[in-house]
Order: C-alpha cells, then sequence, then structure tokens
C-alpha cells in the first residue's frame, strides 16, 4: 500500500514538474519569438488575426496568410481559430485594450454597430484617408453594409447572399421548366404546388431571420426607422410592413397549403432535405451553393430570390463577416494589419478566396481572372450570385440595417417564423415579433443613455 | 438461476445494448462517408476508406491535439480525485463546527451557473498570467463538490468503529486517511477517476478562451474548428474526428471496467 | 458517547472545559487544513465571479459588460412581468422531470441486469457505460442526424412500424420531449456506472440469507436492495438534478431554445443573452435566480433525502 502511495505521489510531482516545464517551454518559446521580433523589429512585425473560419474556410484563410507572409518579409500574419463568431467576440471583449488583444478581428455582419459602439476598433477610414487608397475598384454593394456616413469602419472580408437553389430534375418530371426558376411570389407557389407530391415538398426557407430580412429588402423593404439605422440610432422596427406581410403570407399560405416544409433552423438539416428529395426548391448562402451542386445528386438550378409580383425587384443585402482593426494598439500594427488587409483585396487573392470559399470577391476584377471564369464555365450557379449581387440597387433597404440589438431582433423573428406552423396568423406573429423587438431597442437605448 | 430466466436476461442485455450503443455505431459508419451520402440520409458507407481520417489529421493537428488533451485531463483528474478525497475525508471523519454549513456551501458550488464564471475566470486567469498554459487549463478545476460529495457518500459507509479504534491505537488521521481510507475506496476512487478524466476530455468552452495556441489545445476545438456554419459541414470528416476522439475515452472506459472487476472480486474490506 | 470523552468527564470542570474547547479548536484547524486548497479555489473561481454575478444584476450595464448605473430590483422585476422568462421556468422544470426520473428508472435497471453474475457481463456493462465516453458535442450531433425529419433514422423506424412521423425537434409539442431522450441517453453511461458501483457493494451475504429465507425477487429488491443502494441512489438524485437544471450543450446543438422558445430552459436563455445579446444585468439577474432556485431544490432534498437515506 505504501508502495503505492509512493508511486501516486512521484507521479503527481513529475507531472507538475513537466507541466512546468512544458509551461516554460512555452515561455521560451514566447520568450524566443519576443528576442526574434525584437532582433529583427525592423523587418518582422506580427499581427495576429482572429477569426471564426472553420472547416474547409480555415484552409483557405491559412492559405492566404501564408501566401502574403512568403510574398514579403515585413509582416508575420497569424491566423488564430476562435470558435463561433459569438465567442470570438466575447473573448474579444475581454481582452480588448491588453496585450493579449489580436490586430484583426474577423466580426459577422450583424455585431457591425456593436464593434463601431465598443470604442475599441479603429476605422479603416483612417488608413484609407492617408494614403488616399482608391476604393472605388471595390464592389459598392459590399462595402456599403460596413461603411457609415461615409466611414469605412471594416474591411469586409467572406460576403454572401442567398439564393433561390432548386432541383432541375424535379422541376423536369413536374414538367416545368428546369431553366427557368420562378421570380414571383405567385410562380414560386404554382412551381411548389406541381413539385409538391408523395414524398417531395415544394419549398422552404430556414427559420433565420437573415433569410427573412432578405426578402424584405429585395422588394425594398427597411428593417427599423432612421434610414434602416443608418442615419441616426434607430428607435423602431418597421419590419411588419406590407412588404414584411408579403413574406410572412407566403409561408404562412404555402405552409397550410402542404407546399412548405419545415426545416427547422440548422443549416444542415435544411440541407439534408435537399439532398435527400425532400424538398424541391429552399433558400441558401451562396457561399454553399458549390458543395450543392458537388454533392447532390440530381442537377442543381440557382436564381434570384423571388419577390412579390408588383414589386419592384430591389437587389439582396450583403451577409457574412468583416475585418476590424482594433485601436489601442501600436501604430505599426495598425499598419501592418493594413497592409494585410490590402493584399487580401487584390484581384489575384479574392479570385482565388471567391474559388476556394464560395464568397464574393470584394474586388469585382477577380471575376475577369481566368481561374475564376474557368470555374464558371463549370458552375454556372456561382455566376447567377454575382450577379445578383451586382444587379442590387443601392438603397439604405440593400445597405442592411444597422441595430445594436441585431441578434436579438433575429431571435424575434425566428419565433415569429416557428408560430405560424402553429397557425398563429401572419399579420399577429410579426406585429408580436416588432413588438419584443422594439423592447430590446428600448432597453438598449436606456442603457446606453444613462 | 434456471435455464429460461438466463436466456431472457441475455436478450434484455442485448436489446438494451444494441439500443444503447446504436447511436455510436452510427458515428462510426458516417465516418466513412464522402461528400453528401451522409446528407442523402444513408446508413451505410458505400465504401470504407480512411479518406476523411486522413483529412481530419491533415485538417486539424489532431495529434497535438490528443496529447494535449491527454496531459490536461490526466491533470485534472489527480488534481480533483486528491483534493476531493481530502476535503471528503474532513467531512465525515474530523467533526467540527459548522461542517455541516460548509458541506452544503461546498455542494452550493455545483449550482452556479456556469456562464457567470466564464468571463470572471478568464479575467483572473489572465492577470495571473496563466493564458496559453496547462496551468490555467487545469488549475482552476482542481478543486470539486461533485467529486467531494461522491467520495463523503462513500467514506461514509466505512464502519465508524475503525476510525475510532485506530484513534484509541493513536494512529495519526492523516495516516488513517491513506493507509485505511484510502485503498477501502478503491472502486469509488477509480469511478471518480474516471468521470474526471471524461469531464475534462470533453471541455470545449474554457480551453477555448484561455489558449491562443495550437501547442496547448485541446481536441474538441479541434473537432469544432472541422464544423463550419454557413458552408456545408462535412460531416464524414467530423465523424471521424469523433471517433479518433471517443477512442481513448471508450478505452479508458474498457480498462477501467477490467480494474473495477477486479478490485471487486479481490474483496476490499468488507 | 466516545471513550476519550467518558474518561475527561473525570476530570475538573474548568480543565474540561478547557481542553474540551481546545481539542474543538484543533478539530477545527485539522478539518480546515483538508478543505483548505478546496476553499481556496473555490473562492477564487466560484464564489468570487457569483459575487460578481450578484453585483451586476442590480445594475444597468453597457453591452462590453461595464456597470453604469444602479438598477435595483428592476432586471428582477422585469423577468417575472416577461412571458418569455416565465416559459423558461416552465421548461426548465419539465426538463427536470422528463429527464431525472425516467434517466434513473433506466439506469437502475440496466444496473440491476448488468450485476447479474453471467459470462461475458463485463461487456454489457463496457457497453452501458460507454455513453459516459461520448462528449454532449459529438452526441449531439448525432442526434441531431437521427432526429433530422427527412434522412433521420428516428422517423424511417415510426414509419416502418406504421406509425406516422413526427418533426421531433420543429414541433412544440415534441422539441423538449426528443431534447430530453437524447439526454437521458448521454447520461445513462455514467448514472449506471455509478449505480452499479452501489450494487456491487452490498453484501452479498444479505441475499443469500434472503434466498435462504425463500422470498421473492422482488420483496428483496424492495426490502434489501433499494435500502442498501440509498446513499448512492441519493446521490445521483441530487446530482442529476443539478445537471438537469444545468443543460445546454445539447440544446445549443439540436434546438437553440426553439420552436418557438419552448426549449429555452434558463441556462440557455442566460447564455443568450450574456454571449449573444449583450444583457449583462439580466442575464446576472437570471443567472442568480437560477443558482437560488436549485439551491432551494436541494436544501430541500438534503432535509427530507438524507434522513432517509441508509449509511451503513
Amino acid at each position: 500500500m505504501k508502495k503505492r502511495w509512493l508511486f501516486m505521489l512521484l507521479l503527481a510531482i513529475s507531472m507538475v514538474i513537466s507541466a512546468c516545464s512544458g509551461e516554460s517551454a512555452g515561455n521560451e518559446a514566447e520568450a524566443e519569438s519576443d528576442t526574434e521580433t525584437e532582433a529583427g523589429s525592423e523587418e518582422k512585425t506580427e499581427v495576429v488575426f482572429w477569426h471564426a473560419m472553420s472547416g474547409e474556410l480555415e484552409g483557405a484563410v491559412q492559405k492566404i496568410a501564408d501566401d502574403f507572409n512568403a510574398s514579403q518579409e515585413e509582416i508575420e500574419v497569424k491566423p488564430v481559430f476562435q470558435g463561433t463568431y459569438e465567442e470570438a467576440i466575447t473573448k474579444f471583449n475581454t481582452v480588448a485594450g491588453t496585450e493579449d488583444a489580436p490586430t484583426i478581428m474577423q466580426t459577422f455582419e450583424v455585431g457591425t454597430k456593436y464593434m463601431i459602439d465598443s470604442g475599441k476598433i479603429q476605422p479603416v477610414q483612417k488608413f484609407i484617408d492617408e494614403e488616399g487608397y482608391d476604393t472605388s475598384q471595390w464592389e459598392e454593394n459590399i462595402t456599403n453594409y460596413y461603411a457609415v456616413d461615409g466611414v469605412q469602419y471594416s474591411m469586409p472580408f467572406n460576403s454572401s447572399t442567398p439564393v433561390l437553389v432548386y432541383n432541375k430534375d424535379a422541376f423536369e418530371e413536374a414538367g416545368l421548366d428546369p431553366e427557368k426558376a420562378p421570380a414571383t411570389y405567385d410562380e414560386l407557389k404554382d412551381a411548389a404546388k406541381k413539385l409538391t407530391n408523395g414524398d417531395q415538398v415544394g419549398f422552404s426557407i430556414l427559420n433565420y431571420g437573415w433569410f427573412f430580412e432578405e426578402l424584405l429588402a429585395a422588394q425594398g423593404g427597411l428593417f427599423v426607422n432612421e434610414d434602416n439605422g443608418r442615419a441616426g440610432n434607430a428607435t423602431e422596427a418597421v419590419f411588419n410592413s406590407e412588404e414584411g406581410l408579403k413574406v410572412f403570407e407566403l409561408i404562412s399560405d404555402m405552409y397550410n397549403e402542404g407546399t412548405f416544409y419545415n426545416t427547422g433552423q440548422v443549416w444542415d438539416d435544411m440541407r439534408a432535405a435537399f439532398q435527400s428529395g425532400k424538398i424541391a426548391m429552399y433558400i441558401d448562402s451562396s457561399a454553399g451553393i458549390r458543395a450543392m451542386v458537388d454533392n447532390s445528386p440530381f442537377e442543381v438550378g440557382a436564381s434570384y430570390l423571388p419577390v412579390p409580383d408588383e414589386a419592384n425587384r430591389q437587389g439582396v443585402i450583403i451577409g457574412g463577416a468583416s475585418l476590424w482593426m482594433t485601436s489601442d494598439i501600436e501604430e505599426e500594427k495598425q499598419q501592418a494589419a493594413w497592409e494585410f488587409m490590402k493584399y487580401v483585396t487584390t484581384p489575384e487573392v479574392q479570385a482565388e478566396w471567391h474559388l476556394q470559399s464560395g464568397y464574393f470577391a470584394i474586388n469585382p476584377a477577380a471575376y475577369e481572372e481566368d481561374i475564376v471564369q474557368e470555374e464558371w464555365e463549370k458552375y454556372p450557379q456561382l455566376k447567377v450570385t454575382v450577379d445578383q449581387l451586382k444587379d442590387t440597387k443601392p438603397s439604405t433597404a440593400t445597405q442592411g440595417a444597422l441595430i445594436s440589438v441585431f441578434p436579438e431582433a433575429r431571435q424575434k423573428v425566428v419565433s415569429a417564423m416557428e408560430s405560424l406552423y402553429q397557425g398563429v396568423d401572419p399579420k399577429e406573429a410579426l406585429d408580436r415579433a416588432v413588438e419584443e423587438t422594439n423592447q430590446a431597442l428600448e432597453a438598449a437605448a436606456k442603457k446606453s443613455g444613462n | 438461476m434456471s435455464w429460461g430466466q438466463k436466456l431472457f436476461t441475455y436478450a434484455l442485455l442485448l436489446i438494451a445494448a444494441a439500443i444503447m450503443f446504436f447511436p455510436i455505431i452510427y458515428a462510426f459508419l458516417i465516418s466513412f462517408m464522402q461528400g453528401g451520402e451522409v446528407l442523402q440520409g444513408n446508413l451505410w458507407p458505400e465504401e470504407f476508406t480512411l479518406a476523411n481520417y486522413i483529412n481530419a489529421f491533415e485538417k486539424v493537428p489532431l495529434l497535438t491535439y490528443l496529447f494535449n488533451s491527454l496531459i490536461v485531463s490526466f491533470l485534472i483528474m489527480l488534481g480533483q480525485v486528491i483534493f476531493s478525497s481530502l476535503a471528503a475525508f474532513a467531512f465525515v471523519f474530523i467533526p467540527f463546527k459548522g461542517r455541516n454549513v460548509l458541506f452544503f456551501i461546498f455542494i452550493s458550488t455545483m449550482m452556479i451557473p456556469w456562464e457567470a464564471t466564464m468571463v470572471p475566470n478568464f479575467q483572473t486567469v489572465q492577470m495571473l498570467g496563466w493564458l496559453n498554459s496547462y496551468t490555467g487549463l487545469t488549475v482552476p478545476f482542481f478543486a470539486m463538490a461533485f467529486g467531494t460529495f461522491l467520495l463523503r457518500q462513500q467514506f461514509k459507509t466505512i464502519p465508524k468503529e475503525l476510525y475510532e479504534a485506530s484513534q484509541v491505537a493513536g494512529i495519526s488521521n492523516f495516516r488513517f486517511f491513506r493507509s485505511v481510507v484510502m485503498p477501502v475506496s478503491k472502486t469509488s476512487l477509480v469511478t471518480l477517476g474516471m468521470y474526471c478524466f471524461l469531464t475534462a476530455w470533453n471541455m470545449y468552452l474554457w480551453p477555448l478562451l484561455v489558449t491562443n495556441d495550437e501547442q496547448v489545445r485541446t481536441v474538441q476545438i479541434g473537432l469544432k474548428q472541422m464544423q463550419s456554419q454557413e458552408i456545408s459541414t462535412e460531416w464524414g470528416v467530423v465523424m471521424a474526428g469523433v471517433v479518433m476522439v471517443i477512442l481513448p475515452t471508450l478505452l479508458l472506459l474498457f480498462l477501467g471496467q477490467k480494474r473495477l472487476q477486479e478490485g471487486l472480486t479481490k474483496g476490499a474490506l468488507k | 458517547m466516545s471513550l476519550p470523552q467518558a474518561q475527561q468527564e473525570t476530570q475538573s470542570f474548568v480543565k474540561q472545559r478547557w481542553l474540551g474547547n481546545s481539542r474543538r479548536f484543533a478539530s477545527l484547524l485539522e478539518g480546515l487544513l483538508y478543505l483548505l486548497p478546496s476553499i481556496l479555489l473555490f473562492t477564487v473561481f466560484l464564489f468570487y465571479p457569483l459575487m460578481k454575478t450578484l453585483y451586476l444584476s442590480f445594475f444597468y450595464s453597457d453591452a462590453q459588460g461595464v456597470p453604469l448605473s444602479f438598477a435595483g430590483f428592476d432586471h428582477f422585476v422585469q423577468l417575472f412581468s416577461s412571458s418569455s422568462f416565465m416559459t423558461s421556468m416552465k421548461a426548465t422544470l419539465l426538463f427536470v422531470l422528463y429527464t431525472v426520473p425516467p434517466g434513473i428508472i433506466l439506469a437502475l435497471a440496466l444496473a440491476l441486469l448488468a450485476n447479474e453474475k453471467l459470462r461475458g457481463i463485463g461487456f454489457f456493462r463496457t457497453i452501458f457505460s460507454s455513453t459516459m465516453g461520448m462528449s454532449v458535442a459529438a452526441s449531439s450531433v448525432i442526434w441531431m442526424f437521427m432526429y433530422n425529419p427527412a434522412i433521420g433514422i428516428a422517423n424511417r423506424f415510426l414509419t416502418w412500424a406504421g406509425l406516422s412521423e413526427i418533426q421531433w425537434l420543429l414541433d412544440p409539442g415534441w422539441a423538449l420531449i426528443s431534447v430530453s431522450i437524447a439526454t437521458i441517453w448521454m447520461n445513462t453511461g455514467f448514472t449506471f456506472m455509478i449505480l452499479l458501483g452501489g450494487l456491487q457493494n452490498i453484501d452479498s451475504q444479505l441475499y443469500e440469507s434472503a434466498k435462504i429465507a425463500g422470498v421473492s425477487r422482488f420483496y428483496s429488491l424492495r426490502k434489501i436492495t433499494l435500502p442498501m443502494l440509498s446513499p448512492t441512489l441519493f446521490f445521483v438524485i441530487t446530482v442529476s438534478m443539478i445537471n438537469a437544471f444545468q443543460t445546454f450543450g445539447q440544446i445549443d446543438i439540436l434546438t437553440k431554445g426553439g420552436p418557438m422558445e419552448t426549449t429555452n430552459v434558463i441556462v440557455y436563455a442566460i447564455y443568450k443573452d450574456a454571449f449573444i445579446n449583450y444583457n449583462v444585468g439580466s442575464a446576472s439577474a437570471q443567472a442568480v435566480l437560477l443558482f437560488f432556485g436549485i439551491l432551494i431544490v436541494t436544501l430541500i432534498q438534503f432535509k427530507l433525502g438524507e434522513r432517509k437515506v441508509h449509511y451503513q
């Protein structure tokens, strides 16, 4: 018995020692790299880049950083995965202003207002002005989202929009033209009716606030007042307008007719429903489309978002995330981060990014690159997504809403969408979501007002 | 047991085992599926290749992560077992005023929602300079009400006479603790150790917060790294990762079971 | 009364008092010495954050979590008047009800089965405890596929059995039950293992004498097994309850609190408020309420339970 205890104790001690040595080894490595940077401080500036890109995307991000690091001697960009967007923000929020803070931080589009208000970021406009950088080469419909009052706050990075995705084989079987997707709500309803038979249901939208916002903006509807929060702090939600109601009525009508399938709020559940032939049409992110084409056992088509018959098509809002530069760090690091951001927006890099990730190129010149043109031959669906964005008319509706309580507003919209399947009246559901969003806005105003 | 009874018991055992184990088998099967197979709802992969496993290892430094998880989980297990048994011993064998109140305060720590502790603890660890180290990953978890509670229940089944006799014989409390209490409670200690190890193995959010460096990150972060949101996840690869991550734990369970069996057949003091 | 104490009684009153006190004091010191490591860590990593949360629950904070102005009981008043919080409370209580009693009964049944001395029983024990090795994240993803209305095995099984399909995670009437089933599966491994350990600690002589007395198996289960198992059962019930109140991972992956907030248990509501909506004050208030809620339930359990528990 004694022996065993001795053994346990020794084990414990050895573990502690190894832990400490492991730690100190880590410290040493750190110290080493510190001295390295100090010794060659003129040469290498470290730019820590926090991102939330997982799966395939992480590889694409890493490649951009590697290529950049190899392309010059002065700057070393280090991408670090920090979990989901929410997890990354939580962590950023805690370390901002300390030496553990990153130089570049990736944040999702609904966190835009939060980042602006946080006071922990440096708008990139400063560098654009200092250098006289020509921003006209960027796609206006993308950069607009991240600009307020003419000030560019962050650099768009991964940008996507929604598109209508449909099963061409099913279209043929139902006697529909597989090259002509429904463009209006009436056409959509008709098509869905014809496509619904046996196990197959016509249409589906994920219960996710983003899709509602997009369908709203496609008709020119606003989400909140004060020009979608662009002219000042939004105080009221206005998405229970005519346009918003159209969207909810569409879902409700189709669901009651049995031509709409509820796929919940998990992206992969929705895709599984499509790939297994349970649904024939649905709305997906442009970024996900290529994988769908590759992995579906049938021909896949993509087309513009449908709008109500009488509506004037406005286009889409950009989704995805952007890169923010943190404040309270050395000028030198910020400058280095800016160099990296500029590199990221070059046509060559954007072309590759577009192909690898499925996200848009911020720099439309990228689409002229040969590699993109070749790929578009193979995947004409990708071109559809880009065209839809190009055709978008810049306005406060398609610029997207700017509100601090965006995540909460989305949850309310999701609850309202879910209540439609329980037979709640579309108007009532929508009004309730608006009311709850107003409460959230009010609470937020109270906090910042005090 | 009669022949019929035996057959019946086996039938029940088999059915229960099939149900309990099905999800794990399912994960295993998915880990061999390519591309859209998973989302098309197939149960059986078209072919058994190791492509997903190779892909998983290429995508994230899984070996480093596995090694880190091993160290972190082992340290936490050791810390928790030692701290818990010390505390439980005091709660059972050393009478002092306010013991019950203190015990309940211990138990109350289990009720603190983790959301409340996450950010302040992160700040504490940052202040202590423990970010990116095994220390920051392990030390905050060493104290454990659950383990104290489990061992207290076990220690309570040790006959009081034994303790009184040792007192009379002038044996110190600590000696009594390590040469009587600990050996007698072997089964519980092994069970607790396994539990601690597995819980630590499955931690995700804390390791994500306190590390920035792949050198100290753990496997659950790796699993999350393989999944994506907006574009479709390659579930085959993720499940290959899951299988790699649960293999060590299943192995541990298997060995632990064996160890428990041996301990029991030897007939510890009873 | 123990022997040393009896001896003391013969000594003078004053001396006895003094000795008693110092002994008690020494005992207290020694006890605290054993507890010191735990107390230290608990203070730094659990009680300090708890106090901070308590403090924040009385303040309006900005989105970064910096307290701005005193709010008094505003957050609490608001919570009790919000229907969403009431839904959360209901979901939480139902979730505890759906997972704890069925989970423990199932694990106990499995443990009783696996306690039989049969050839190859070790294999079954490993299988039954295997879910203990599965992380919540991994298990949830697997269940997500099984529940998928289009491709999931759950619906295939129903159709095969001639029943109509169920929208497992999407129907407000089913979502909480579906999450509970997945949770029971995840918890069984651990509960099973603890209960099996408890069963094997029971003296086999008891059963043998019962056999000789010729009592039925059910009678010996009720009169020997359950009483002897009571400390373990008490432990398992308490811990399962606390864990059920704190369940988070599977909800996050399977339903995100939906549909229509039917699975929005309090821990998940806190998470959303704290890490997604940045309502630090409200999140803190809910955390405080949850803490005291579980505290009271557990306190009652200790008062009622510990008395009934049979220690050797």
